[in-house]
């Protein structure tokens, strides 16, 4: 019916950009996150020091306030902190973003393959689910970080980091599609799927996945901001990955200067709360764009 | 509650091995060892065993309330007991002033909805939960305690001076800055959690029939909506002090508070493998039986849950 489709209204998702354009809250966080992107995509063109460079040290500016030339200020090391804040940025996106990435694919699976079968497998998900949503899991973040790192995976980098955040970090959106495949299975449309033969899978991974995007879609923003503030706290306890610039390894080194250089303390705390903040409005403005049941 | 609390043993233990051989991290501390000790060390963890072998006894040593004997040759139980009471100190006062706080004021945000105090408030609380708890500690440290003075940066009673000049008083000034931060990230969860639960509740046709009925709104809003509005939130306090507790490591590290977390950062930094275990199992405890405590609350608070 190719005449038809011309006439068809307008899809939920275009009803769910109108609604969201129309927040201004929303839009603001989401400027906020392009504005994050861009610093993170232009970092080393922006930057005027490299990454982990003592340069200014030879420049005789260690330690030295905010001013013109260091508008964040010096370590007493050497470290140009408005430099590193911007190669924070990229580092602590690529964690967000990738942990956020992996533990979608794994949620997402587990939750649908929980939510539709039934069984013993669906039993051990759900109950893996469960025991990784009540864990203390910062704890064991911080104790796998510092083991493997040392002992075990040297060399990985942030990338260890990731791993390890993701390996912790999918209950959330596991009980969420678990409960929304739960929902579906037994709707109309997918009877009628399976009615006319389809697979187990193909309902699965064509029917139902795609129905139940915009809450996960909604979870999945507000933890990129979740696993950018556990990056921020595992590399300020110094469990992170010492040669890679975060926000975290800045307020680590800033905590050793605190009584001398609050700068150092200062501008890195502050990217990370604007930042945050700004995944943290735009997964709200999601929320209420694509769930309109829950506004007035 | 059992599948959770196994996992987690078997997560730190099999981390724990992961770490290595708990002799060779001791030998890096007894520069000659003799034979003898060697092999008493070797049968004390069991380490001619196999994994799943050592794991049940770990296990059953926990069970039975020895939670093994730290790096520096103390026993790790009599070690945590101090800490938890300063650890328990902070979290159970910085909750208790949450939810005092949060609750009216979720009410009247939700109230006086997209009014100017509304935003005020809304706008407080996502700084709130965007911002990295130990952060603000770290801001509040250098404005009130290193530029002012006014109170102490670190540590949970002072050493050779007393603050304020009496060991109360002392005692307070310490707890001030933390508490006020912990405070405050709660308080953003639960005000969040209130108004939004409120203006749902507030929506519902048995709110409308009770003002039909001409009970005065502050009746209509505590004893009919709250009531209703509530339930989540109490499940979303026990999940919080979890959190909380979770988060403990980086917030008393900041302010050098001689609780769990601080000694977890401390232990694993030094890879005491032992220490680290324990602190883990016992926060985990401690999260369980909040969550345990938050499941009676809830069936208390709404009737229609019933514990089986």
């Amino acid at each position: 019916m190719p005449e038809e489709r011309g006439k068809r209204g307008a899809s939920q998702w275009a009803v769910a950009w109108r609604r969201f354009k129309r927040n201004k809250s929303a839009l603001i966080g989401s400027a906020i996150v392009v504005f994050f992107v861009a610093v993170a995509l232009l970092a080393p063109y922006i930057a005027p020091y490299p990454a982990r460079s003592y340069l200014p040290l030879y420049e005789g500016d260690a330690g030295s306030p905010p001013s013109f030339k260091h508008p964040f200020g010096v370590e007493d090391s050497g470290i140009d902190v408005f430099s590193e804040t911007i190669h924070g940025t990229t580092n602590d996106l690529y964690v967000g973003l990738a942990a956020t990435l992996i533990t979608t694919l794994i949620g997402v699976a587990v939750g649908a393959v929980a939510g539709y079968f039934k069984g013993a497998i669906s039993d051990v998900l759900l109950g893996l689910t469960q025991v990784f949503f009540v864990i203390p899991v910062l704890l064991l973040i911080l104790l796998f970080a510092r083991v493997f790192s040392v002992l075990v995976f040297r060399g990985l980098g942030l990338t260890l980091i990731v791993l390890i955040l993701s390996f912790f970090g999918w209950s959330s959106i596991a009980f969420i599609v678990r409960g929304e495949t739960l929902r579906l299975k037994e709707m109309e449309f997918i009877q009628a799927a399976r009615a006319l033969g389809a697979s187990s899978y193909r309902i699965l991974f064509r029917h139902i996945v795609p129905n139940i995007l915009s809450p996960v879609i909604v979870v999945a923003t507000l933890n990129i901001a979740g696993f950018i503030l556990t990056e921020v706290v595992v590399s300020f306890l110094g469990f992170g990955d010492a040669n890679t610039s975060t926000w975290g390894l800045l307020l680590n080194e800033g905590f050793s200067f605190i009584r001398t250089d609050w700068w150092v303390s200062l501008f890195p705390g502050i990217a990370v709360v604007v930042c945050v903040l700004g995944f943290n409005v735009m997964g709200d403005g999601l929320s209420d764009a694509l769930n309109p049941r829950l506004r007035e | 509650m059992i599948p959770v609390f196994l996992g987690v043993a078997i997560l730190t233990f099999g981390v724990g091995n992961a770490a290595g051989n708990p002799i060779d991290l001791i030998r890096a501390g007894l520069k000659y060892p003799s034979p003898a000790v060697l092999e008493a060390l070797t049968r004390y963890y069991h380490l001619d065993r196999p994994v799943w072998e050592r794991f049940l006894y770990w296990l059953w040593d926990l069970l039975h309330g020895n939670l093994g004997v730290s790096i520096s040759g103390r026993p790790v139980l009599s070690q945590i007991g101090p800490w938890t009471i300063t650890t328990l100190e902070l979290q159970i006062l910085s909750l208790l002033l949450a939810v005092v706080i949060g609750i009216p004021v979720g009410v009247y945000s939700s109230k006086h909805q997209y009014s100017k105090m509304d935003y005020a408030i809304t706008t407080t609380a996502i700084f709130g939960y965007s911002m990295p708890t130990f952060w603000l500690g770290i801001m509040l440290i250098v404005v009130f305690s290193l530029d002012l003075g006014w109170l102490p940066s670190s540590g949970a009673a002072s050493v050779s001076y007393l603050w304020w000049g009496n060991p109360f008083l002392d005692w307070l000034a310490h707890l001030i800055l933390p508490t006020l931060v912990l405070t405050y990230v709660g308080l953003a969860t639960i005000v969040r959690l209130v108004r939004a639960n409120m203006l749902e509740v507030m929506r519902q046709d048995y709110i409308l029939a009770a003002r039909a009925s001409g009970l005065s709104e502050r009746t209509v809003t505590y004893r009919y909506a709250l009531r209703n509005a509530i339930s989540p939130v109490v499940t979303i306090i026990g999940l919080g002090f979890g959190a909380a507790l979770g988060g403990a490591p980086a917030l008393e590290t900041t302010f050098s508070w001689p609780g769990l977390g601080y000694a977890f950062t401390q232990a694993a930094l030094t890879l005491d493998i032992p220490l680290v275990e324990g602190i883990t199992i016992i926060i985990t405890l401690m999260v369980l039986i909040a969550n345990l405590i938050t499941d009676l609350a809830y069936a208390f608070l709404d009737p229609r849950v019933t514990i089986e």
